[in-house]
């Protein structure tokens, strides 16, 4: 197998839903051994996450999970089995890493808190995320994506003014939370090669999300302004810096739509080239953003009367090829069946599944020169890799394996 | 304490897109080396700036993303003895992270393939909007452009009722600059795990277009296996169905979302209890409400539909605060939608010594912003000093520069 960056790295993988997989889908991808400690007596939702391709769930067959999970392994260990704890930690002897996505509170409950996993393994980097961390008064509290959102002030900043917050429309707060996990752990994997020292990391998916609005806090506690007052939030209209036109036009077609973002004079010289020099848009009321901005409302709806009746991406074309910022809302079909950059890229791949055959799989980012990431395998089964990983990993003996699958172990 | 990068040294030319990569490193201790032009990094012209008043050291976007930098002015596209300066600084570096446009730095002689061949263990890292090739490796962009063709505004909206005819919409804050420099970030600390085996640097290629469309959860995977595109709803996940709503205003007027309501039994009747106790819900005790998934919106349950017609009046009779801390005493995941700025108010975060204080040009006090997004035990984040005057080190870093080895010689 080729050499990854993170080859050689073992990661004992207790996450599941989507935001601790998601860190450990980019070190997988980087060439991590990830191997996701499963239970069928409490297993990931995500297993059950539509879209389900088939008449049935049969915890193998969703594509919501398979998406997450690539180039992973799964055991199944009952970790209330007393023989199955103790193979719990058998694995954690050997890994470099322990993650863990759990409400705070759950693997002390297991006996497993930093101190006695650094009884296991003294230089273990243990990673937890959870919704508060686990400090601070409310750090029994729990989070999904969306109440993430709600909390950090994402949603409130996705927008029209006057109505209720548009929100994001997925659990963007577990793809960054996750993100933001896989940075952490390979920091702390840095500093263990240079001083032999473990540590661990208390994620707060809640303060994962806060830093993602540094500079709206600071407009409050420098300029007394909070985003909470009429306008705000401005839709696709910029807030900072403060710019027009900017913003998302219907093109032709049912829900198409090209965002443009003009960010100063000589852009907005080219904007009015490509649309031929109207006399509306000559107008000195245009002439310059103080102007744009004042006039937004009629800016914008001029610029809309233009774009409707043209296709998106031949208008999209046109934009670029005269300088200016603009691309097409796009779909998920728009990119998997449309997009150029992505196509020109290699950016789509296929990896054979066993229950789902033949699946798609978007690429990695980034693209390293030398160790690029791969996509190495699908999705594993429930406890595909339980012997493999007893018998190679925790180093049991054939015996031991049948000793242990006897009483229940691995289920 | 430091944090776990503290040895190491990064080169940043950086305006807006690639800032956030750099102050990550920072933060945890990378000496990071902003390498400015003599008008400054374009975030320096970025409000809002402080009493609105525009200035190079005035800006709160340039402020929050340059903590623990230091800023160092060097003409890389008029002269040839600053660009002198900039190799001999790069090969006293470990990383260097650029964001300019392809081709700019190897049109000013300083290419990522020459630096690299002048010191093999170099890395370089390039964030850009679509990476350094394919048909669209030069168009122009920014965060809304990207955010829509990378696929997040396509899966934020409106359910028709609530906003007829909304276009997708993008969420603020730069959130696609955010999603590149966190791969970035992933591919420079991979890449430094690399040469920490082998000794050998290399190139990393950041696509902010392929970072958001590997971003965008549930609606590549219903494409890529159902062949399906999901439909925009307000405040809830997009889905390929339109389903029952989650958002619900209180009393004071302020939002809450409700992932889930009563999932197991138990906190069930803990929620039961207090709604009833205030003269809502009293139909709750009846059997069909025991189902914990006929509980769940999303699945066309009629139990779930009382429920949350339910749950819509007792939210519009209280505060919004009431209910998020009444409904996660009683384990429920609730949400209430705060702007940035309302999270400063949870004691929580201050518990957590989330916020930290930073000060500025034009302020005579320290102010609050967010810190840290994760506790090292060992190495933890750190604001070391506040984000750079225009040039505050180009004296300071150029005196070292004849003092310091290259790193090459260093680590012999």
């Amino acid at each position: 197998m080729a050499d990854l960056p993170l080859s050689g790295v073992r990661v004992c993988d207790l996450t599941w839903i989507i935001a601790g997989p998601t860190a450990t889908r980019v070190l997988a991808d980087f060439g991590a051994e990830v191997i996701r400690v499963e239970h069928a007596q409490a297993v990931d939702a995500i297993r059950l996450g539509r879209p389900i391709i088939g008449d049935t769930p049969t915890l193998n067959n969703s594509g919501f999970f398979n998406y997450f999970n690539r180039n992973k392994k799964s055991i199944l260990l009952n970790v209330r089995h007393p023989m199955g704890f103790e193979v719990l930690k058998r694995l954690i002897a050997v890994s470099d890493v322990v993650v863990e996505n759990f409400s705070s509170g759950v693997m002390k409950s297991w006996g497993l808190h930093y101190e006695q996993l650094r009884e296991i393994r003294p230089d273990i980097i243990y990673c937890s995320l959870s919704g508060f961390g686990h400090t601070g008064r409310d750090s029994a509290y729990t989070t999904w994506g969306p109440t993430a959102q709600a909390l950090c002030g994402l949603a409130f900043t996705s927008g029209l003014p006057g109505k209720p917050p548009a929100g994001w429309g997925y659990s963007f707060m577990d793809h960054t939370a996750g993100y933001t996990a896989a940075s952490a752990i390979m920091m702390a994997l840095y500093h263990r090669n240079r001083t032999g020292e473990g540590q661990h990391i208390d994620i707060s998916q809640v303060e994962a999300g806060i830093v993602l609005n540094g500079p709206a806090v600071l407009d409050y506690t420098v300029n007394g302004r909070s985003w909470r007052r009429e306008g705000m939030p401005p839709g696709n209209r910029a807030w900072e810096p403060a710019v027009a036109p900017h913003n998302t036009y219907p093109c032709r077609g049912d829900d198409r739509w090209i965002a443009i973002a003009v960010m100063n004079d000589a852009e907005w010289q080219a904007l009015v080239r490509a649309m031929g020099e109207p006399d509306w848009a000559t107008s000195p009321r245009f002439a310059t953003n103080a102007g744009r901005l004042e006039h937004q409302d009629e800016l914008d709806a001029r610029i809309a009367e233009w774009t409707a009746p043209q296709e998106d991406y031949a208008l999209m074309e046109l934009l670029q090829a005269a300088g200016v910022r603009a691309g097409v809302a796009q779909k998920a079909s728009d990119r998997r069946e449309r997009d150029p950059q992505l196509a020109a890229r290699d950016w789509w791949h296929v990896l054979p599944h066993p229950e789902l055959g033949d699946c798609e799989y978007d690429g990695i980012v980034p693209k390293l020169s030398e160790t690029p990431g791969a996509l190495r395998a699908a999705s594993p089964l429930l406890g595909q890799h339980t012997y493999e990983v007893m018998r190679e990993v925790v180093g049991m003996s054939e015996d031991e394996f049948a000793e242990h699958q006897a009483a229940g172990v691995f289920m | 304490m430091t944090g776990p990068l503290a040895d190491l040294r990064v080169i940043e030319v950086c305006d807006e897109l690639g800032q956030y990569a750099g102050k990550v490193l920072a933060d945890m201790g990378a000496d990071v080396i902003k390498v400015e032009s003599p008008e400054g990094s374009n975030a320096r012209r970025i409000g809002p700036f402080v009493n609105d008043e525009p200035g190079p050291n005035r800006s709160l976007n340039f402020w929050y993303y340059n903590t623990n930098k230091r800023s160092v002015v060097l003409d890389l596209a008029n002269s040839e003895a600053d660009r002198d300066r900039f190799r001999r600084l790069v090969a006293t570096a470990d990383v260097l992270l650029e964001d300019q446009p392809p081709g700019t730095l190897t049109g000013w002689g300083l290419g990522p393939e020459s630096l690299r061949e002048a010191d093999p263990a170099l890395i370089v890292c390039s964030v850009t909007p679509f990476g350094q090739d394919g048909p669209w490796a030069h168009y122009r962009s920014s965060d809304l452009v990207a955010l829509a063709l990378g696929g997040p505004m396509q899966m934020n909206g409106y359910d028709p009722g609530d906003a007829p005819g909304a276009p997708p919409i993008r969420g603020h804050g730069d959130q696609g600059y955010h999603t590149a420099c966190q791969f970035a970030v992933h591919g420079i600390l991979a890449a430094l795990l690399y040469r920490d085996r082998t000794g050998k640097g290399q190139y990393i290629d950041c696509s902010m277009h392929e970072a958001l469309s590997c971003t965008v959860e549930v609606g590549m995977p219903y494409w890529l296996y159902t062949r399906q595109d999901v439909i925009r709803q307000t405040c809830r996940h997009a889905s390929v169905q339109r389903t029952e709503p989650w958002l619900f205003q209180a009393r004071d007027g302020r939002y809450l979302v409700l992932f889930g309501v009563g999932r197991d039994n138990e906190s069930w009747a803990k929620l039961k209890k207090w709604f009833q106790e205030s003269g809502f819900g009293l139909q709750f005790d009846e059997e069909r409400f025991n189902n914990p998934l006929a509980r769940q919106p999303g699945r066309g349950s009629p139990e779930a539909a009382e429920i949350m017609a339910e749950v819509a009046k007792f939210i519009a009779a209280h505060d919004a605060e009431y209910v998020y801390r009444g409904g996660q005493e009683r384990d429920q995941a609730w949400g209430i939608v705060r702007s940035p700025d309302e999270t400063l108010q949870d004691p929580h975060f201050w518990d957590r010594g989330h916020f930290v204080e930073t000060t500025g040009e034009g302020i005579d006090h320290p102010v609050a912003m967010p810190g840290a997004p994760y506790i090292f035990s060992a190495t933890p984040w750190e604001l070391r000093r506040p984000a750079p005057k225009l040039g505050e080190h180009t004296a300071e870093v150029l005196a070292e520069l004849s003092a310091r080895p290259s790193r090459g010689d260093r680590n012999r």
